[in-house]
């Protein structure tokens, strides 16, 4: 392996080195922890045999006895432990919570920097793998960044106390212990991590069948087929179920391992100490059982560790990409070359062809969505996808995406250019109204004119307009195109326009038709499948 | 952002009901009940298995310091370690029985929720597709851990307690005067917390929800070169929410601190007053004179009385994980089940009056008084822009969108259209990795080979199955094996005539086709609704032409 740390774990350190503070407070607490734990446990057990022995030994016996200092020491241990498990999980949580909402981000900045081949693959159900469950992954590497200090804290007390009693109790609770973590990490190893990764697969697939079901619901509901979609649903989730019973096995098994280790270790540490007498036994028995106890929490971040290993693997192969500035203002407006015409600076090109002879693709490649990097560079289009491609958001939200200052005089403009603004006007909270998932409130001829407007608000010398009024009435169309018209005139635009319908077409001086025989491309991004291959 | 998080939090506002979740999960509890059950009755002897290890130590500690035999002692040692095996065995078991408990639920619950989402009223994409994955893997916890996990907090306390009076009924006043307060802090902090945390949850999740979109709508984000922008807006709100979760969890970790408070002080008590008690230096008279074995198994017991409770908390996030879940999946409700009525026996006349439809949460209805009369066996096509309500009016007859207001009237009664009377094609079909063959075969599972061949061959799929090995038997892959648009939407209609239902629905058979291929589909469409009642939602003139009437919306 390189010395190079790999793009997550720099993301780690660096936020290890903001948060250190916090860290330090987990880890101290921890430590404090796993020690108080073990010794409240160890030195009651000591203290009430010795108690026995004095007591039995006579009421002279009994008075010579120290019973402040243990006493106190018990109270005083539980306060601590209490204490500062409160500073453990809160400085942890603070330090993983802060770090996460810093390394998502990143993680987002650099998908998007990624060559669109690579980006735009995202399927929903790997993007939601990787943005939202390999980072949370990550957060058990701040959270449990404590827990090997706390299992060390409790040993050594552990230890400490067995000592009493001499070496064999002592060797017996670090053998035990040495057993424990190996045994752990093993099983964890085995079969936990390929378990979990599994997991992660799966559900992923089942949610790009759950879709590709949920979008055919019209159909399902024609045929009478609802109950046939549960269980296909079912059928498919049953690979997901098997994984996820092989991850509770193998943790089962990690937690079966520790509990017969701490149960040979008790019994070991108790006949090695039998020797020096009831008190130490007792205190080495307790001592054991806390020492093997206090790993616990690490065996846990063994059985989590293989998926969050798989979870870093892939950050890393998507964290590869820096993100770039954005293009320079361009000085004047660009000449265009597509296929083999050259276009100057407003002049107004439909492209025109039989449906699946590579329109979109064109506009695609051009935008340096496909294939080679972008040249023109982006800067020079304001574009109008085919699907609208609208965000979650509200409507002054989805316009900002074109130009992030823009005022609210600047959004009705573009509103009204696009024959949307009255509707806008109409709908509760105006330009803050949520539109939903993919502007799910609006008809799909709305989430239309608001991706127009959207361009329009872009200052780029060429608008690539992708099926303007596909869905839209007569009426709507002519108000869309000659907002269209008096926008180009204005502005002096350039204009890409690809439409099966007469009227926008007539907007522009050249035609360029693709014939049929041009190779047919899929979209950009794949309409999703009812299975996944993995 | 700040409209953003206002939208939302005004969404979640309409969609929690905490009555209605909490009813719902309650019923998910009973439906559970029986296999979760086994895994409860594992996590109980667990409990004993602890008590059985606490006396092993005692008798062990005992016979050293009575000298007695070596064979008692030994015997003691190996109970210790039976005891301990047996724990690890449960907690294999218990692992185990968890995940099967939660495999089975998911099953049921998968099921209910495909008959909600498939069955009822329509719902948008998303939420649908995150209700039936995302909402129903969030259960997974739940029933794997939190609730087998819940009885043995509610029971095993107790039953340690009790096996404590046994050696020492002091101690066990003890644990027990521990234990109340800390029960009364947990509720009083609960109720409390409960409801700031699963808000908390919610806005977790919505986080989530954002990035998703975000990677969505990439292609639109990297050409408005809005990467910066976006990644910024990204790290603002996840930094708020950051913030606000640490907020949560100030008050969130009382709760834990509280049990770990107790717990300890529980230990710390018994520890101390066996001490005085087995010295006889207790300052006020006892009615118990401890011996080491009651002694020593009592303390051994203590750290176990708090054990089951450490547990439910560390499961409780698959609780709160479950609630917020709850919220969502108990607006999916089960449709009634479809009257029963004779299937239609010839092309229906069909008559639309006053019809309005209304989805819930829309400004305005989608369709209003809507008038329309079919005759029998007649071709109307419904003609307008996208949202002008075609789809609804096509939706109405499948029962995916809601009749607010006026009726439908059927051959002149008002009589459900079930399943058996409809065929349908539209723009993108569901494909399945199977053969073209079982592909049509979907809109009649029993179809004799030959009519799925007459069916492929009305809908124009001849081309396409020349040139694909096998023909019919080809195997689409799950992405469609590059079916192009064309053919999706022929073998859509290969589907609808394949079922000879008396209505056929036609949702845009031809959007995005051009001029050559939308004639070539005009000939099949034509075959397709020959003696049936057909409506048809288009924005093409020349599918409209083809109609005896045209209805524009």
């Amino acid at each position: 392996m390189s010395s190079q740390p790999s793009p997550v774990d720099a993301l780690i350190r660096d936020q290890k080195r903001v948060h250190a503070g916090n860290l330090r407070l987990a880890i101290l607490s921890a430590v404090v922890v796993g020690a108080a734990s073990t010794l409240l446990l160890g030195l009651s057990g000591w203290f009430i045999v010795a108690s026995a022995a004095a007591g039995a030994a006579g009421l002279a016996a009994a008075h010579a006895f120290n019973v402040l200092l243990p006493g106190a020491a018990i109270r005083l241990l539980a306060i601590l432990r209490t204490a500062s498990r409160y500073g453990e999980r809160l400085a942890g949580h603070a330090a993983a919570l802060r770090a996460l909402a810093a390394i998502r981000p990143a993680v987002f900045a650099s998908l998007a920097a990624a060559p669109p081949a690579e980006s735009l693959a995202l399927s929903r159900g790997e993007a939601s793998a990787r943005l939202v469950q390999d980072v949370d992954a990550v957060e058990t590497r701040f959270v449990r960044l404590s827990a090997p200090w706390s299992a060390a804290a409790g040993l050594g007390a552990g230890l400490f106390l067995a000592a009493f009693a001499g070496w064999a109790p002592s060797l017996v609770i670090l053998t035990a212990a040495g057993a424990a973590i190996l045994s752990a990490r093993a099983l964890a190893r085995r079969y936990s991590a390929p378990a979990r990764i599994a997991v992660q697969t799966k559900v992923g697939a089942l949610k790009d069948s759950a879709a590709a079901l949920v979008s055919a619901a019209a159909e399902l509901r024609a045929y009478g087929l609802e109950d046939w979609a549960g269980q296909t649903l079912n059928q498919r989730a049953a690979d997901l179920e098997a994984a996820r019973l092989a991850a509770a096995r193998a943790q089962g098994l990690v937690l079966a391992s520790q509990a017969a280790i701490l149960g040979a270790a008790v019994a070991a540490a108790m006949a090695a100490a039998a020797p020096t007498g009831a008190p130490l036994a007792a205190l080495s028995a307790l001592a054991a059982a806390m020492s093997v106890e206090a790993l616990s929490g690490l065996a846990h971040a063994f059985d989590q560790d293989g998926a969050a290993r798989e979870a870093r693997d892939r950050l890393n192969a998507l964290l590869r990409h820096q993100p770039r500035p954005a293009s320079a203002p361009l000085v004047e407006a660009p000449a265009l070359t597509l296929l083999d015409q050259t276009l100057q600076p407003g002049e107004r090109l439909a492209i025109v062809g039989p449906s699946g002879c590579g329109k979109t693709t064109l506009i695609e490649t051009l935008l340096g969505l496909r294939g080679e990097a972008a040249q023109p560079p982006r800067g020079a289009f304001a574009w109008l996808p085919q699907d609208a491609g609208l965000i979650a958001g509200t409507v002054r939200e989805n316009l900002r995406l074109a130009a992030p200052q823009a005022s609210d005089a600047a959004l009705w403009e573009v509103l009204e250019d696009a024959a949307l603004a009255d509707r806008v006007r109409a709908a509760p909270g105006g330009l803050s109204a949520y539109l939903g998932d993919d502007g799910e409130r609006l008809s799909g001829g709305e989430r239309r004119r608001l991706a127009l407007a959207r361009a329009y608000l872009r200052t780029a010398p060429w608008l690539l307009l992708d099926e303007p009024t596909e869905g839209l009435d007569p009426t709507t169309e002519a108000r869309v195109i000659e907002g269209l018209e008096q926008r180009l005139t204005r502005t002096g635009q350039g204009l890409l326009l690809i439409s099966h319908r007469p009227a926008p077409v007539r907007l522009c001086d050249r035609i360029l038709r693709l014939d049929e025989t041009a190779q047919e491309k899929g979209p950009a991004v794949a309409p999703p499948g009812l299975v996944v291959t993995p | 952002m700040s409209a953003y998080t206002q939208a939302m939090g005004s969404r979640i506002a309409q969609i929690v009901h905490p009555l209605d979740s909490k009813a719902w999960l309650k019923r998910r509890d009973r439906v559970a009940g029986p296999v979760v059950r086994r895994a409860q009755a594992v996590g109980l002897l667990d409990g004993l298995a602890a008590i059985g290890f606490a006396a092993g130590l005692a008798f062990g500690a005992d016979a050293i310091a009575n000298r007695r035999e070596p064979w008692i002692f030994s015997l003691c040692l190996a109970g210790v370690l039976a005891a301990m095996l047996l724990r690890a065995l449960l907690a294999y078991a218990s692992a185990r029985m968890g995940a099967e408990a939660a495999a089975g639920a998911k099953v049921n619950l998968r099921a209910e929720l495909a008959r909600a989402v498939f069955g009822g009223p329509r719902r948008p994409a998303g939420e649908a597709t995150t209700a039936l994955v995302e909402g129903v893997e969030a259960m997974d916890g739940y029933f794997a851990r939190f609730l087998p996990t819940r009885l043995s907090a509610a029971v095993l306390p107790l039953l340690m307690i009790a096996a404590a009076a046994i050696a020492s009924p002091i101690c066990a006043a003890i644990m027990l005067a521990t234990l109340i307060p800390f029960i009364a802090a947990m509720i009083l902090a609960g109720t409390a917390a409960a409801a700031e945390s699963r808000a908390q949850f919610q806005a977790l999740e919505r986080l989530s929800g954002l990035f998703l979109d975000r990677v969505r709508a990439l292609p639109v984000v990297l050409a408005f070169e809005a990467e910066g922008t976006t990644t910024a807006a990204l790290g603002r709100s996840a930094s708020a929410l950051a913030e606000r979760t640490l907020k949560v969890l100030r008050v969130a970790f009382v709760s834990s601190a509280a049990l770990e408070f107790f717990a300890a002080l529980s230990v710390a008590l018994v520890a101390v007053y066996c001490g005085f008690n087995l010295l006889r230096l207790l300052p006020f008279p006892v009615p118990e004179q401890l011996d080491l074995k009651r002694a020593f198994f009592v303390l051994a017991l203590a750290p176990e009385v708090y054990a089951p409770m450490r547990r439910l908390a560390a499961a409780y996030h698959d609780r709160q994980a479950a609630e917020a879940a709850a919220a969502r999946l108990c607006t999916f409700e089960e449709p009634a089940p479809a009257p029963t009525v004779a299937p239609l026996p010839a092309a229906p006349a069909i008559r639309f009056e006053g019809v309005t439809v209304r989805y819930p949460e829309a400004d305005t209805p989608a369709v209003a008084g809507f008038d329309l009369d079919i005759p029998a066996g007649a071709m109307v096509a419904l003609v307008g822009a996208s949202g002008a309500g075609k789809s609804s009016i096509l939706n109405l007859l499948l029962g995916l969108s809601p009749l607010t207001e006026g009726r439908i009237l059927i051959d002149g009664a008002e009589r459900p259209v079930t399943a058996a009377d409809i065929a349908w094609a539209g723009q993108s079909p569901l494909i399945l990795p199977a053969s073209i063959a079982d592909n049509i075969a979907l809109s009649r599972r029993d179809a004799p080979r030959a009519e799925i061949e007459a069916a492929a061959r009305d809908a124009g799929l001849e081309a396409a199955l020349a040139h694909r090995p096998g023909g019919l038997d080809f195997v689409l892959d799950e992405r469609g094996s590059g079916l192009s648009g064309g053919e999706r939407r022929r073998l859509s209609l290969a589907r609808a005539l394949l079922k000879p239902a008396p209505i056929l629905l036609l949702d845009e058979p031809t959007a995005n086709l051009d001029a050559v291929a939308e004639t070539q589909m005009l000939t099949a469409l034509r075959r397709a609704a020959q003696s049936r009642t057909t409506l048809i939602a288009t924005h093409s003139e020349a599918v409209a032409a083809l109609a005896d009437k045209v209805v524009r919306l």
